[in-house]
């Protein structure tokens, strides 16, 4: 039978999820469950947790969260350049490789900036 | 033998129960994570319309890029917001009212009327024969330079744009 | 005949025996399918272990039966089943649930497109390589997700830096890969371990192959890029609330990432099935995996952590100028004609 992939890659998701359904749900059956006051607290190597959990995050890698987004699209584009790339004539491709070039500056001051840690 | 439906019209059907519901949950869920969640999961959705128009690659990119980046850039200013500081939503008024059901149901009047009259000059539903990711490149760099050029012109200034309004004045 | 629906019990069983033996089930349930998943991830837990054991000077496991110990990884998937799961005071509970679940989902899912040898692939589409690079990006998000859910300090920090640390090496990761999709000129993986059999793309793209190496161990978490995991510092990073069923999700779905990682080497760089035809094809395949795995567990005995901020900025800065030349590079070989000796 000559399956359509994308059906055989569903197929293969839906066995992977039954087959590692039990794994959650057998412990339902299995396992104790009894919340504790003192278990349950979050783990801090014995002392008593103060002040909220969630509380510090880290700005100082933020500005590469914003160049991992844009860096994402230019990858992407530059895969589907990449595909035909020794089909293509080179004037052709000199259109992408100007592409890549000119992010080239941008990347230098986006790094400029990100690597500067007082600017976060 | 036993006729079943056409397995893409089973998946269109699950593809948007799934992207509805979970857009509709993005905007009503009371903690914002959840939203952001639900967010991710009807993005999904989109990139399995993708799919399902033939354009796997599409899909791909809508993952990654969305689901993938832009997700975490949400989820990320969503914990930057602490908890005493995060303003009460009075949310009475929203779910009392029947104003949103009644704009709705007329939009849908307005729109099954339009396609009804439109009639003969839809589109017949054939998708274009045999479309290959690898006509994706040549497409992209011979007929469409200019835009790329632009778009690493856009690129580079939202960059610097986001980075530059983001870092801290000293 | 098979007849659809069966009405007769020996049409069933006939049925069932069509079904059984056509190629699709074998592929998806059998090879390259769950079972041999499962087994080699298995495989894998316990070969990390005697590896690292042997490098440390220690034996490593030995008393749960079998050959060295070979049942320890079933005798701790057991016990982890019957320990209590602890839902950490105010955590949230569909997350923490849900999201190791999602885990084992996303590293298992790209399993799909990966090709064991020539017909034993389980969905051939044209985009598989971007199909793997789109799975292994929701991981970042997931973590973050996980992170969150468990109401903890030590997890949250470790979750942020796992994320910063996972996101930085996604871009010298694709961006290597262009390398071998312009050498290969197809994003279908078939067609790239097809492309090398007369030479592998370790040779030409070398720097790629340095680069994707580095980056995966990045992506995986692994020594010496360990700091979101780093036990002195952070207990066990943002998987320090899971216990019992959720922490065998996790630990499977966190080695099921590795044997990922090493077959996309051995798909990409390493030439895939081909081989000498002494052996048959998937058997080469898995070797090479294995090594590659080898190669990647190895440092973790060896080498001391890498601070994270020095991390962060290596991946940004030198692993994507490093990549980004060897694309230029590549493009160098192919326009003038240097690799049309092998068919490219």
């Amino acid at each position: 039978m000559a399956l359509n992939p994308w059906l055989a890659i569903i197929i293969w998701g839906v066995i992977i999820i039954v087959m590692t359904g039990p794994m959650l749900t057998l412990p339902i059956f299995w396992s104790r469950r009894k919340p504790d006051p003192f278990r349950d607290m979050p783990f801090e190597s014995g002392q008593v947790p103060q002040g909220e959990a969630r509380h510090r995050l880290i700005m100082q890698y933020y500005p590469y969260l914003l160049m991992f987004v844009v860096f994402d699209v230019v990858g992407m584009f530059l895969f589907a350049w990449g595909i035909s790339f020794t089909k293509l004539p080179l004037e052709s491709s000199a259109f992408v490789i100007l592409f890549i070039v000119l992010l080239g500056a941008p990347l230098g001051y986006a790094l400029k900036l990100a690597l500067n840690k007082e600017n976060w | 033998m036993v006729s079943l439906a056409i397995p893409s019209d089973i998946a269109f059907v699950i593809l948007t129960v799934v992207t509805i519901t979970a857009a509709i949950m993005a905007l009503h869920a009371k903690e914002l994570i959840y939203g952001a969640v639900s967010l991710a999961v009807s993005f999904i959705g989109i990139a399995g319309f993708f799919a399902l128009l033939d354009a796997p690659y599409l899909a791909m990119l809508q993952i990654a890029i969305y689901v993938g980046a832009i997700v975490v850039l949400i989820l990320f200013t969503i914990m930057l917001v602490r908890r005493d500081q995060a303003p009460e939503i009075d949310e009475q008024t929203n779910s009392e009212s029947p104003v949103g059901l009644w704009l709705a149901g007329l939009l849908a009047l307005a729109i099954s009327g339009v396609v009804a009259l439109a009639g003969a000059s839809l589109p017949t539903g054939e998708p274009p024969a045999n479309l290959q990711v690898s006509d994706l490149g040549p497409v992209l760099t011979s007929q469409y330079p200019v835009p790329l050029i632009v778009l690493a012109l856009l690129l580079s200034a939202s960059l610097l744009g986001a980075l530059v309004l983001a870092k801290v004045e000293r | 005949m098979v007849v659809f629906p069966p009405t007769t019990p020996a049409e069933l069983v006939a049925l069932v025996i069509r079904i059984i033996t056509s190629h699709t089930f074998i592929t998806v349930v059998v090879f390259p399918g769950f079972i041999h998943l499962t087994v080699v991830v298995i495989f894998l837990t316990w070969y990390e272990r005697k590896l690292l054991a042997r490098i440390q000077l220690r034996i490593g496991p030995l008393y749960a039966g079998g050959p060295g110990g070979l049942f320890q990884p079933l005798a701790d998937g057991v016990k982890l089943i019957f320990k209590e799961v602890m839902i950490p005071y105010k955590a949230s509970k569909p997350l923490f649930l849900g999201i190791p679940v999602l885990l084992v989902f996303l590293s298992a899912l790209p399993f799909a497109v990966i090709p064991f040898g020539q017909h034993w692939v389980i969905a051939n589409i044209d985009v598989g390589l971007v199909f793997v690079f789109a799975m292994t990006s929701l991981f970042p998000s997931m973590i973050l997700l996980f992170a969150w859910a468990s109401n903890s300090k030590y997890p949250f920090l470790g979750g942020l830096r796992s994320l910063f640390q996972q996101v930085a090496y996604e871009i010298p990761m694709w961006i290597s890969t262009l390398s071998i999709v312009l050498l290969a000129g197809s994003l279908n993986l078939v067609d790239i371990v097809r492309a090398q059999q007369k030479i592998w793309f370790i040779v030409p793209a070398f720097l790629s192959f340095v680069v994707f190496f580095i980056s995966i161990m990045a992506e995986l978490e692994r020594l010496p890029f360990d700091l979101p995991e780093a036990e002195p510092e952070l207990v066990a990073g943002w998987y320090t609330e899971a216990s019992g069923a959720i922490f065998m999700l996790i630990f499977m779905g966190l080695y099921m990432k590795l044997y990922l990682m090493s077959s996309l080497v051995t798909v990409l760089f390493l030439g895939g099935w081909w081989g000498p035809t002494i052996l048959p094809q998937p058997v080469w395949f898995i070797l090479k995996s294995l090594i590659v795995a080898t190669f990647i567990i190895i440092p973790r005995g060896v080498y001391p952590r890498i601070r994270v901020d020095m991390l962060i900025k290596i991946g940004w800065t030198r692993l994507l100028i490093i990549a980004l030349a060897n694309v230029f590079l590549t493009i160098i070989l192919i326009g003038t004609g240097f690799m049309t000796a092998w068919g490219i």
